[in-house]
């Protein structure tokens, strides 16, 4: 107990030794206004914005997902000059001559979550897509006993996360020879849209043992298909929600891969913060992936807005 | 007369969408530092052009008693066959031509169907946006298109005497639009199409041949507004474009073109157009709210409407 | 049309419109075998009730804004207004756990918004496609605003069953949907404010002499329209079982184009309830079929556009011949 007062004691006077005046302003740039996987990495923001004492803007387009809309958002925003910003692209190819823009701003910009296709940036905070989809398939597969059929519920098309973690999930079946890939088609990320496509997934095959989403949303989609039918399989998905969460809690979902925006909001501010402040910022930070099941849900259960930032230091050493 | 009737009916004379304008250049001029700013106001014209470029042709088109829903998608399936062509040959005078091409074959499709199969607007156009939206996703598979000669980026971020080149290409595309409408036989033949058909056939003009040849106009503009878009992202992405129709219709109906009575006015529409740019950037370097923006967006298109039928009344 | 005292007679009781609605029954059952013929599933009980449960959905949502347009007016908030109505019915559902309390706040909140598109269609004078336009965005800024980014979730299960369930082996939102086709049709074709409303799409003016209450009946066509979105905004929140702030917004352009698939006419006066059913039958077993043969999603706008002009170009065709 004396030693981490000890070492909290040192990590605090280390940070307020070399603080500047607070009230630093970092514009946060997020895709839309309807996933809560980017409310939570703004409320992320927000809660390391507090701890910290700088201010944070939030910038979501109206149109969600609009690559205009951002675009738009950047420049607007480099006329007032932020001392940083925390960025996650609608797209990361198409927002490159956004980045740039920022880059000939000379405003230090942090990206979050996708990683940008070019730009010069502070630091990448991300999850690794493809290890959460392997860790999560692999675990999906182990429950089933390495036997079965499976659907794959794909993302968005064209979007990186999708795309790496469905290679994460291939690459899972292939250590399971004795599991049978049935399809695998996009579901959009949404509830609905999954449900449905679900739903003819069921028909097409009378047999589905396991399913693996690539998001939470998708999972619960995936969910109540099966129950309406009143069939049953295995379902995982990724996010961490804490929809997911009281899922696995009654059994009814088997696991969620962790991908929550909260960290990565906290750590993307911590580091533009450091960044600003002149204290040496990491330039990469993976979060690793982590598999939440009906073992370690706990810490899960707290929502979002409830929760603090974890130290850097202690994100690092993960 | 007394003074305040005098000024009062000097004042309904004033278009409501200038009263809009003027009065949120003043309220973001008094509460934001930076909005007027020469950097600052090059920076919401330039973003006000991609949309110009759509609400010029809708403009005439809406006179002539149309629509054209699917703009915002030909502009996308332009954008992705110019950059395809841009990356394949690295030739962009060819990327332009075909962006242009499919511009115009969207726009002779939309005008055959209306006028030759004689199916209403909203519908064909309605149609025409679900094929555009479908071969972009399925020529692209969701991806953007990448690669382009960096050359490209000229068009919407070089500046010639110092005023950005979008700017530039605006202006001109207004001055062609003003042209043609005012000053041309095809302009007159227009406004016909809008309340008069019996006059053009009595004159001996095809009522198809006009037709087909305004909404091609908005596929040729639909084509150079894809260059600008391309331009701007440095590549091209299948749902870059989405909804860009509706935002013109509103920038067009606030500016004062009416679809009931079918009398555009080109100059509103410009000003409709700048008005919601205003808004926007306005309340982005307010740092207002996301949500609020888009009620505020909604509010200012009723309420636009609401004073010109206020004053319509008069 | 007869300028005469008398109401002109709705245009259902004409050949035409029979014969428009033989025409689209054709297009379903001859879809419906050749889809039979490519995939060995399409025909099962299962496919056919999901198919039936999505029609439903799509129906209840354009059903009302076929009333909308046949008076030659547009309702784009409908999307909009299913996520704030389901939004707000989620949370009381929430708060109170009774789920009768979530079905009357969301239907009310639904018609509340109509109610609003209605006054601003007649008494502020806006044409209904801006007034709904902008009520569109008003309503997603007040939802966005609302919900936080957040989602709601987890539903008693007899509130469920309204979306998800079976009654009789049929799922129930078949059940809503058969009743409202009833009640739409029974409304448009047999009551004196039916007529009317055809009146007015017909021949405002002429309708207006004859006495007809132009204003109250629009306003009682966008609050129709409204309660309608509410009415489905709870079919998908039983569905999914959760709401979110953009839920609806996807149906909008659907269900406009069920409408238009059916045969109502955008300038008005001409068209059937029954008629948006059988073009929403139409657009879902199209989409199922594809989703069934397994082709690439992104086909699907592709196939819908060109069904919405297929449809409307057939009707401009059998139109001239029923002259």
């Amino acid at each position: 107990m004396k030693r981490l007062f000890s070492l909290t004691a040192a990590l605090t006077i280390s940070w307020s030794g070399s603080t500047f005046a607070a009230g630093e302003t970092i514009a946060v740039f997020t895709k839309n206004l309807t996933n809560p996987y980017f409310q939570a990495v703004r409320v992320g923001t927000e809660t390391a914005a507090k701890a910290l004492s700088v201010k944070v803007i939030q910038y979501v387009p109206t149109k969600p997902d609009s690559i205009p809309e951002q675009l738009s958002q950047v420049e607007d925003v480099i006329v007032k000059k932020p001392d940083a910003i925390v960025f996650i692209p609608v797209d990361y190819k198409a927002l490159v001559p956004a980045v740039e823009k920022i880059n000939a701003a000379k405003i230090p910009v942090t990206n979050i979550t996708d990683r940008s296709a070019a730009g010069d940036f502070v630091a990448f905070v991300g999850a690794d897509d493809y290890s959460i989809g392997l860790a999560v398939g692999k675990r999906l597969l182990t429950a089933m006993g390495g036997k079965g059929n499976v659907v794959i519920l794909e993302g968005v098309k064209g979007s990186l996360t999708s795309t790496n973690r469905v290679r994460g999930f291939t690459d899972a079946l292939k250590e399971f020879p004795n599991a049978k890939l049935l399809a695998s088609q996009p579901g959009n990320f949404q509830r609905l849209n999954a449900l449905q496509v679900m739903e003819n997934l069921m028909q097409s095959f009378p047999q589905i043992d396991g399913v693996l989403a690539a998001n939470d949303p998708m999972a619960v989609g995936a969910l109540e298909a099966l129950e309406g039918a009143g069939r049953k399989a295995q379902v995982v998905g990724i996010n961490g929600s804490k929809e997911a969460v009281d899922l696995i809690k009654s059994g009814k979902l088997l696991a969620s891969g962790d991908f929550n925006g909260f960290i990565q909001g906290c750590v993307g501010t911590e580091i533009a913060v450091r960044n600003l402040r002149k204290q040496p910022t990491p330039k990469e930070v993976m979060l690793k992936p982590i598999v939440v099941d009906k073992s370690n849900f706990a810490p899960y259960e707290t929502p979002v807005e409830q929760r603090a930032c974890p130290a850097l230091e202690q994100v690092l050493s993960n | 007369m007394s003074t305040r009737t005098l000024v009062f009916s000097q004042l309904a004379r004033v278009p409501g969408v200038a009263i809009a304008l003027v009065g949120l250049c003043g309220i973001f001029a008094a509460t934001s530092p930076g909005f007027a700013t020469p950097a600052n106001i090059a920076n919401v014209l330039t973003q006000s052009t991609i949309l110009l470029l759509l609400a010029l042709p809708m403009t005439l088109i809406i006179m002539t008693e149309g629509l054209d829903l699917s703009m915002g998608a030909v502009l996308t399936f332009a954008s992705i066959v110019l950059a395809m062509i841009a990356v394949g040959t690295g030739s962009i005078t060819l990327a332009v031509a075909g962006g242009l091409a499919v511009g115009l074959c969207f726009g002779f499709l939309n005008g055959a169907l209306i006028a030759l199969l004689d199916i209403p607007p909203f519908i064909t156009t309605l149609g025409t946006l679900g094929i555009a939206q479908g071969l972009s996703l399925v020529v692209t598979d969701g991806q953007s298109v990448v690669g382009i000669p960096r050359t490209i980026e000229a068009f919407y971020s070089g500046t010639v005497a110092g005023i950005p080149l979008p700017i530039i290409i605006a202006a001109l595309a207004y001055t062609l639009t003003h042209v043609l409408l005012y000053r041309t036989r095809f302009g007159t033949y227009i406004f016909a199409l809008g309340g008069n058909r019996e006059a053009l056939k009595v004159a001996g003009i095809s009522v198809r041949g006009m037709l087909i040849r305004v909404y091609m106009f908005g596929g040729l503009m639909a084509g150079f507004a894809a260059l600008l878009m391309t331009a701007r992202l440095n590549s091209a992405h299948p749902t870059a474009g989405i909804g860009m129709e509706f935002d013109a219709i509103a920038a067009l109906a606030v500016g004062g073109t009416s679809f009931e009575r079918g009398n555009g006015w080109l100059l509103g529409t410009l000003l409709g157009v700048v008005t919601v740019g205003v808004l926007r950037n306005g309340l982005n370097l307010l740092a207002v709210p996301s949500s609020a923006q888009v009620a505020c967006i909604g509010a200012l298109v009723i309420a636009a409407l609401f004073i010109d039928g206020l004053r319509g009344e008069q | 049309m007869s300028m005469t005292g008398k109401i002109a007679a709705p245009r259902f009781a004409l050949s035409g419109d029979v014969m428009q609605m033989l025409y689209r029954v054709l297009a379903v059952v001859l879809l419906s075998a050749i889809l039979a013929m490519l995939s060995d599933v399409f025909l099962t009980a299962n496919n056919i009730l999901n198919v039936l449960r999505q029609t439903a959905l799509l129906f209840l949502m354009a059903s009302g804004l076929t009333l909308v347009i046949l008076t030659a007016g547009l309702d784009l908030s409908i999307g909009a207004n299913v996520a704030l109505s389901g939004c707000l019915a989620a949370s009381v559902i929430k708060l109170t756990g009774a789920p009768l309390a979530g079905v009357g706040v969301g239907i009310l909140c639904g018609t509340m918004v109509g109610l609003a598109n209605g006054v601003l269609v007649t008494a502020l004078r806006i044409p209904s496609f801006i007034a709904t336009y902008g009520m569109m965005w008003m309503l997603t800024g007040v939802t966005y605003y609302y919900m936080g980014g957040e989602t709601i979730h987890g539903f008693p299960a007899g509130f469920r069953q309204l979306g998800s369930g079976y009654l009789f082996g049929v799922p129930t939102p078949v059940y809503v949907m058969v009743l409202f086709l009833a009640i739409g049709a029974l409304f448009a074709q047999r009551t004196i404010w039916g007529q009317q409303i055809y009146a007015i799409g017909a021949n405002p003016v002429a309708a207006r002499l004859s006495g007809v209450p132009v204003e109250r009946r629009l306003v009682l066509v966008y609050t129709v329209s409204g309660a309608m979105a509410g009415l489905a905004s709870l079919i998908i929140l039983a569905r999914i079982n959760s709401a979110q702030g953009d839920i609806g917004e996807e149906l909008t352009l659907p269900a406009i184009a069920a409408v238009l698939v059916g045969g109502t006419s955008l300038f008005g006066g001409s068209g059937t309830v029954a008629g948006t059913l059988i073009g929403a039958l139409l657009l879902t077993v199209v989409l199922n079929g594809m989703n069934l043969l397994q082709i690439n999603s992104s086909w699907q706008p592709l196939a819908t556009g060109i069904i919405i002009l297929l449809a409307v170009w057939i009707d401009t065709r059998t139109r001239r011949l029923g002259e």
